[in-house]
């Protein structure tokens, strides 16, 4: 028999550090100040906290550690996680679990990384990115293998010959996102992007360009997680849990049919089966996008449309604020930046809240779905937000 | 004849017998003893059926292009002059997919599905590698 969590948790506070370039913070700072913001967001005290899910650099052991040393938190549950972009969203339901188990009550949540600074804080970290030892993959780097973009590409081009998808169409992505971006005073990008400055973009990794791939930022964003009972009693309007999933496909990008389908399939099933609702119950999507493309593929992963129809769907404008199906309100990794999927859980939850000023605020918005996407590609966890607990 | 430029990462345990082949202008994969299935990259169990009894064998050479993505930024010096240079995923006629490049054909000629065929590149004087070309019977 199985317990259904719907609508027993929920997001209660949000916050989010300095976002773009913070050259003079660090990782694990920048995560504290998006913390400490989450809670004052919820009106709780550091004294109420009793859990802590992080991740951050990959290269920093035990990180939750780090943060709770920095917060000066003393808690009975915490732990880093290690499941790429898709560790944000899991994480949020890993809280609820945690709660419904009776291990803690209220769990911060969140990720932090100094992307931007890493690379160009000063002489010498352009210098240690200039000579930093490479480590070569086995099967990949003899042949020129190298950086994310391409596991993207290979599945774009897949995706194109099998279905017709066009440049155009990732395009419409790219462009709809900058579009809410405009709207967002902390996106980083702020320019406009027409479809022909997309169209002619430098290419990376053939078929896709400089705007196909997000963009590297410093910053973090955390939530807090408790129970839908003393979230009433908080300060902002819960942010109710009312599903989550998760689909591993762990046998790798390169087998089967897992880069024309995802984890997002089982991910997405998991989470509308516990929500008790249907992906055209949902208002707005904050789907992780590293890539156009994986935009392409959750979207139709998550029953937005059939698969293979994916461009056609974001080439009629579905994504935009005017669209059936607003996607990545806040700007996404592509525009606003790329925080590992976390900052479109604050998102998520701002939109259900339904805080935002007119222009940027999804209409009637009471269901967003919230997508995590990474692992070397193959990872998927999916977060059902409600503003009503069900 | 200049100093060859590109990475070639050390074979692990698990890969030696294949670099091994390779040496040997033979493509080796792990075959299973009990249920068949063919796989790659090399891994002390059958993926398919847990069995650890499997030997390494000479496969056909012979697949198709699956997909591939064009490089037009350098990510290593070794590759500068070769963009546009594509990185191809070839599935093998025996199921497993390789990555890898294919020769004697320029990158804007590739599509999805075109056959190809194992040619081996002795790259230096201890490592080979496998790469493909256009099969010419179709």
């Amino acid at each position: 028999m199985s317990t259904n969590l719907s609508g027993k948790y929920a997001i209660v506070g949000v916050g989010q550090s300095p976002l773009g370039k913070v050259p003079e913070m660090g990782p694990i700072g920048l995560f504290a100040v998006a913390a400490k913001n989450a809670i004052e967001d919820a009106g709780l005290r550091k004294e109420d906290v009793d859990g802590l899910i992080t991740r951050g650099p990959d290269d920093v052991y035990c990180h939750h550690q780090k943060v709770g040393e920095a917060l000066g938190l003393n808690v009975t549950y915490s732990t880093s996680t290690a499941n790429g972009g898709a560790s944000q969203t899991m994480a949020v339901a890993m809280a609820c679990m945690a709660i419904e188990a009776g291990v803690c009550d209220t769990v911060v949540v969140g990720y932090g990384r100094d992307t931007w600074s890493r690379t160009h804080r000063n002489a010498e970290a352009k210098q240690a990115v200039a000579s930093r030892p490479r480590t070569y993959s086995e099967f990949g780097s003899e042949f020129g293998q190298f950086g994310a973009p391409v596991n993207y590409a290979v599945a774009a081009r897949r995706h194109m010959e099998r279905f017709g998808t066009t440049k155009a169409q990732l395009g419409a992505i790219a462009v709809a996102f900058r579009n809410h971006a405009r709207k967002n005073p902390h996106a980083f990008m702020q320019k406009p992007l027409t479809l022909d400055e997309y169209l002619s973009a430098r290419l990376i990794v053939d078929p896709l360009c400089l705007y196909d791939c997000s963009v590297f930022i410093d910053g973090a964003g955390a939530v807090v997680v408790t129970s839908a009972e003393r979230a009433r009693d908080l300060r902002q309007p819960p942010a109710y849990v009312l599903g989550f999933g998760f689909g591993n496909r762990l046998s790798g990008w390169y087998a089967g049919d897992n880069m024309i389908t995802t984890g997002a399939k089982e991910a997405g099933e998991a989470a509308y089966k516990m929500a008790g609702i249907g992906p055209k119950d949902v208002d707005t999507a904050q789907i992780y996008d590293c890539f156009t493309h994986m935009v392409l593929l959750q979207l139709e992963d998550y029953g937005f449309c059939a698969k293979g129809e994916g461009g056609p769907f974001v080439g009629s404008g579905a994504l935009e604020a005017d669209g059936v199906l607003p996607t990545n309100t806040s700007g996404g990794q592509l525009s606003e930046g790329h925080i590992e999927g976390m900052l479109q859980v604050l998102e998520g939850a701002r939109q259900v809240r339904r805080e935002h000023t007119p222009e940027r605020q999804v209409k009637d918005c009471d269901i967003a779905l919230v997508s995590g996407h990474g692992g070397n590609t193959v990872c998927q966890s999916a977060l059902i937000l409600g503003r009503e607990a069900g | 004849m200049s100093e060859y430029n590109k990475p070639l990462p050390p074979p692990s345990v698990e890969s030696e017998p294949f670099w091994d082949g390779c040496k040997r202008h033979e493509l080796l994969v792990p075959r299973c003893d009990r249920c068949g299935y063919h796989w790659f990259p090399p891994a002390a169990t059958c993926p398919k059926c847990w069995s650890t009894d499997w030997t390494w064998t000479r496969v056909s050479g012979k697949g198709r292009v699956y997909s591939f993505g064009v490089y037009h930024r350098a990510y290593h010096k070794g590759f500068a002059e070769e963009l546009p240079y594509a990185l191809v995923v070839v599935e093998l006629d025996e199921g497993p997919r390789l990555t890898t490049n294919v020769v004697g054909c320029d990158p804007g000629e590739l599509s999805c599905d075109m056959p190809v065929e194992v040619v081996f590149d002795d790259v230096t004087e201890d490592r080979t590698l496998y790469k493909f070309k256009p099969a010419n019977d179709g």
